[in-house]
C-alpha cells in the first residue's frame, strides 16, 4: 500500500526532457560547481546538465550561479533584457489596486536585516514589474500569490532579468493560474488526490472522508511555496527544482509533503477543519532534499498522463501542460553567454523589450526581432528571420522542429 | 512568531482546562469581505488574543479556532478567514460555506469601495444557501483612522438595518501603537465574536456584558439597532 515509504530515496535524481527522473550518483559540491560552469560554456548550452544540477542535492548552490543558470532554464538571453518599466506602467490597470495592496503588505518576503528604505524601493520595483507583465500580456490575470513568485525572482536576479523570467514563467509554468477564473488552477489541484491514492490508499480515503479538499495546497501551488516557507533559502531550493521541472511538479511535491506527514494526518480528527488546518501548516523542519527526490520518483512512476487516465480527470485544458514539451525543446539550442554577448552587441540590439515574450527562437536569434514582432503574417516573419539572421542554419533547424510539432505549437511559439 | 500566518490559536483563557469535554459544540463562522479590509487581523486577534505584527494576503482559506466558555458550556469557535480577491471567492471558497453557522461581513471604513461591495458578498452567501436565518453581522474595521473615514456610521447603520444585521465599528490595530494605550479596543474585537457565539448558543437577542473599559478611546462599538422595526428577525448587541 505504501510503495513510496518502502522505497529508498536515491541520492540524487535528475529531470530529463520529459520531466522524469533518472538516477545519478551524488557528487560533491565542488564537482557540481565545475559541472555547472562547464555546462554553461558548452555550445549549445548543456541544458540537461543544468536541469539535473537544479534538481539534485543542493540545487544551484549559490545566488551567483542562479543568476547564470535560471535564465538558461527559461531560455532567456541575459544580454537582451527588457527595459525597466516606465512611469506609465501604473496607469489604468484594473489590477493596480490589488497589486499595490498585496505588495505593500508582503514584508515577510524580504530579508530580515534589510533597511526599510531599501525594502520599500524593492516593493515599488515589484509593483512595476508585475504591472509590466500584465500590460504586456493582456490575456494574463493577476492573482494574489503572484507577487510571492515575483519577489523571489526579484531578490535573486534583479529587476530586468526578473521581468524577463516572470514573463516567461507566466506564459508557461504559471499560465493556468492566470486565467480569468481559477477553474484551471482547480484542475491542477485535482491531480493531488490521485497521486495519494496510488501511494497510500488509506491516507487518501481518510482525507476523502474528512472532505478536506485540496485548498490547503493552493498557496503552495500558485506561489511555488514562496508564500508559506519561512526560510528564503528553502524557497530558492524549490525554485531551482521547479524551474527545471514539469509545471505539475509542485503538485507532486505537495503529495510528498502530505505523505511525509501521513501519521499525523491519520491521528487527527477526521474532520475538514482539523485536517485542513494540519495540512496547511508547513512544518519548519521538512527534509527538502528527500522530498524533492521523492517527488521526482512519484513523477516518474505516476506521470500526469497516467493520473489523468486513472482518475478520470476531465480532458485537460491546461495550457501549462500542453505547452511544456515545446517549451522544453525551445531551451535546447541556446548559445553560451560569451557568444550571446558578442552576437547581441554585434547586432546592436540590447533593447528589444518585446523579445522575452517569445519562446524558441530568441536565443538563437539576437537581432532585430523587436521590430519584426509587428503585425503581419507569422510565417512571413519566420522566413524573414531565416534570411536575415546570422545564425541561419540554427534558426532553420529550430523552425523545422517547430513545424513538426504542428500548427498549435507553432501558434503558441509565435 | 507573532505573525498572522495561520497558526492554530487555541486559547483556553476562559476555561479551566485545555482539554475540551468530549462533546464540545463547534460554531463555524466564515469571515468575508474585500481584500485588505482586515479579516486576517480580526480573526487572529480573536483567536490568538493579540494583534498580529503584520498580515499578508490570504491565499485561499485560513482557519483559526478558539475555545470559549459561555454560560458554563465550553464551545469551540472556528473562524474561516477567506481570501478577498474575487477570483478566489468564485471558485475556491465555496467549499467552506458549507455548514457555516454564522457569517461576519467586514468592510474597511476608510475605503468606500469595500462598503459598496457588501451587496455582492451578501448575494454570494445567498447563492450558497445561507439564508437570513443564519446569523450575520457587519463589521466596519479601521475606525481608528478617523481622518480618512469614508463610510459614515449613519450610512453603515442604515445598510445594516436594511439587512437585519447588527453593526460593529472597530479597529483590529494594536492599541499600543497608538497614543492612547488604554483604549482597550481588543475587548471590542472580543465582543464581536462573543456576540455571535452568544447568538448562536441562544438564538435569541442578548446583551453582551463585555466591560467597555477606557471607552473614551477612539474605538466605537456601536449599538445594535434597538428601535423595533422588524425586530423579530433582527438581533442586537449593546456593550457600551
Amino acid at each position: 500500500m505504501k510503495k513510496l515509504k518502502r522505497k529508498k530515496l536515491n541520492g540524487g535524481a535528475v529531470v530529463n526532457e520529459n520531466g522524469s527522473a533518472t538516477r545519478e550518483p551524488e557528487c560533491g559540491k565542488k564537482q557540481k560547481l565545475a559541472e555547472i560552469q562547464q555546462a554553461l560554456i558548452r555550445d549549445p548550452v548543456d541544458i540537461e546538465t543544468l536541469r539535473r544540477a537544479a534538481a539534485t542535492k543542493g540545487g544551484l548552490l549559490t545566488d551567483e550561479l542562479r543568476r547564470k543558470v535560471w535564465p538558461k532554464l527559461l531560455n532567456i538571453n541575459v544580454y537582451d533584457l527588457p527595459h525597466k518599466p516606465g512611469r506609465d506602467v501604473r496607469e489604468n490597470h484594473k489590477d493596480y489596486n490589488q497589486v499595490v495592496l498585496d505588495v505593500r503588505r508582503s514584508m515577510k518576503r524580504f530579508p530580515k536585516g534589510m533597511p526599510a528604505t531599501e525594502r520599500a524601493a524593492l516593493q515599488e520595483q515589484l509593483i512595476d514589474m508585475i504591472l509590466e507583465i500584465l500590460k504586456r500580456n493582456p490575456q494574463l490575470h493577476y492573482y494574489q500569490g503572484y507577487h510571492d513568485v515575483a519577489v523571489t525572482l526579484l531578490l535573486v536576479v534583479g529587476e530586468r532579468m526578473a521581468i524577463a523570467m516572470l514573463d516567461k514563467l507566466s506564459n508557461y509554468h504559471l499560465r493556468d493560474f492566470m486565467d480569468p477564473t481559477m477553474d484551471s488552477t482547480k484542475h491542477i489541484l485535482n491531480y493531488l488526490m490521485p497521486i495519494l491514492e496510488q501511494v497510500d490508499l488509506e491516507l487518501h480515503d481518510f482525507m476523502i472522508r474528512a472532505e478536506v479538499g485540496t485548498i490547503f495546497a493552493l498557496s503552495w501551488l500558485i506561489t511555488w511555496y514562496g508564500h508559506v516557507l519561512p526560510e528564503f533559502k528553502h524557497t530558492l531550493r524549490l525554485y531551482d527544482f521547479f524551474l527545471a521541472s514539469h509545471p505539475l511538479m509542485p503538485i507532486y511535491l505537495a503529495a510528498t509533503i502530505v505523505l511525509h506527514r501521513e501519521k499525523k494526518v491519520k491521528q487527527t480528527e477526521c474532520d475538514m477543519a482539523m485536517v485542513h488546518h494540519l495540512l496547511s501548516q508547513i512544518p519548519q523542519d521538512l527534509p527538502y532534499e528527500l522530498l524533492i527526490g521523492q517527488a521526482q520518483e512519484l513523477f516518474e512512476q505516476y506521470p500526469p498522463s497516467l493520473l489523468a487516465k486513472r482518475a478520470a480527470l476531465q480532458s485537460c485544458k491546461s495550457l501549462s501542460i500542453s505547452t511544456f514539451q515545446a517549451f522544453q525543446r525551445s531551451t535546447l539550442h541556446q548559445r553560451p553567454d560569451c557568444v550571446l554577448q558578442r552576437l547581441t552587441k554585434a547586432q546592436g540590439s540590447t533593447t528589444s523589450s518585446h523579445a522575452v515574450q517569445h519562446t524558441g527562437l530568441e536565443a538563437a536569434l539576437p537581432g532585430e526581432r523587436g521590430q519584426l514582432w509587428g503585425k503581419g503574417n507569422r510565417m512571413v516573419k519566420m522566413a524573414v528571420w531565416g534570411l536575415s539572421a546570422t545564425l541561419g542554419a540554427a534558426v532553420l533547424a529550430v523552425a523545422q522542429t517547430a513545424m513538426e510539432w504542428g500548427p498549435e505549437v507553432l501558434l503558441q511559439l509565435f | 512568531m507573532a505573525e498572522s500566518g495561520s497558526s492554530l490559536e487555541l486559547s483556553s483563557s476562559l476555561t479551566s482546562s485545555t482539554l475540551p469535554p468530549p462533546r464540545t459544540r463547534i460554531f463555524k463562522i466564515i469571515v468575508i469581505g474585500d481584500s485588505g479590509v482586515g479579516k486576517t487581523c480580526l480573526t487572529y486577534r480573536f483567536c490568538a488574543g493579540k494583534f498580529p505584527e503584520k498580515t499578508e494576503a490570504t491565499i485561499g482559506v485560513d482557519f483559526r479556532e478558539r475555545l470559549v466558555e459561555i454560560d458554563g458550556e465550553t464551545i469551540k469557535i472556528q473562524l474561516w478567514d477567506t481570501a478577498g480577491q474575487e477570483r478566489f471567492r468564485k471558485s475556491m471558497v465555496q467549499h467552506y460555506y458549507r455548514n457555516v453557522h454564522a457569517v461576519v461581513f467586514v468592510y474597511d471604513m476608510t475605503n468606500a469601495a469595500s462598503f459598496r461591495s457588501l451587496p455582492a458578498w451578501i448575494e454570494e452567501c445567498k447563492q450558497h444557501a445561507l439564508g437570513t436565518e443564519v446569523p450575520r453581522i457587519l463589521v466596519g474595521n479601521k475606525c481608528d483612522l478617523q481622518d480618512s473615514i469614508q463610510v459614515g456610521t449613519d450610512v453603515a447603520q442604515q445598510f445594516a438595518d436594511a439587512h437585519s444585521m447588527p453593526l460593529f465599528e472597530t479597529s483590529a490595530k494594536n492599541p499600543n501603537s497608538q497614543g492612547d494605550g488604554n483604549c482597550r479596543n481588543s475587548d471590542h474585537v472580543e465582543a464581536i465574536f462573543m456576540t455571535v457565539a452568544h447568538k448562536l448558543k441562544s438564538q435569541k437577542p442578548l446583551v453582551l456584558s463585555q466591560p467597555p473599559e477606557g471607552s473614551g478611546g477612539t474605538i466605537n462599538l456601536s449599538r445594535g439597532r434597538d428601535d423595533g422595526g422588524d425586530g423579530a428577525r433582527s438581533w442586537s448587541c449593546s456593550s457600551c
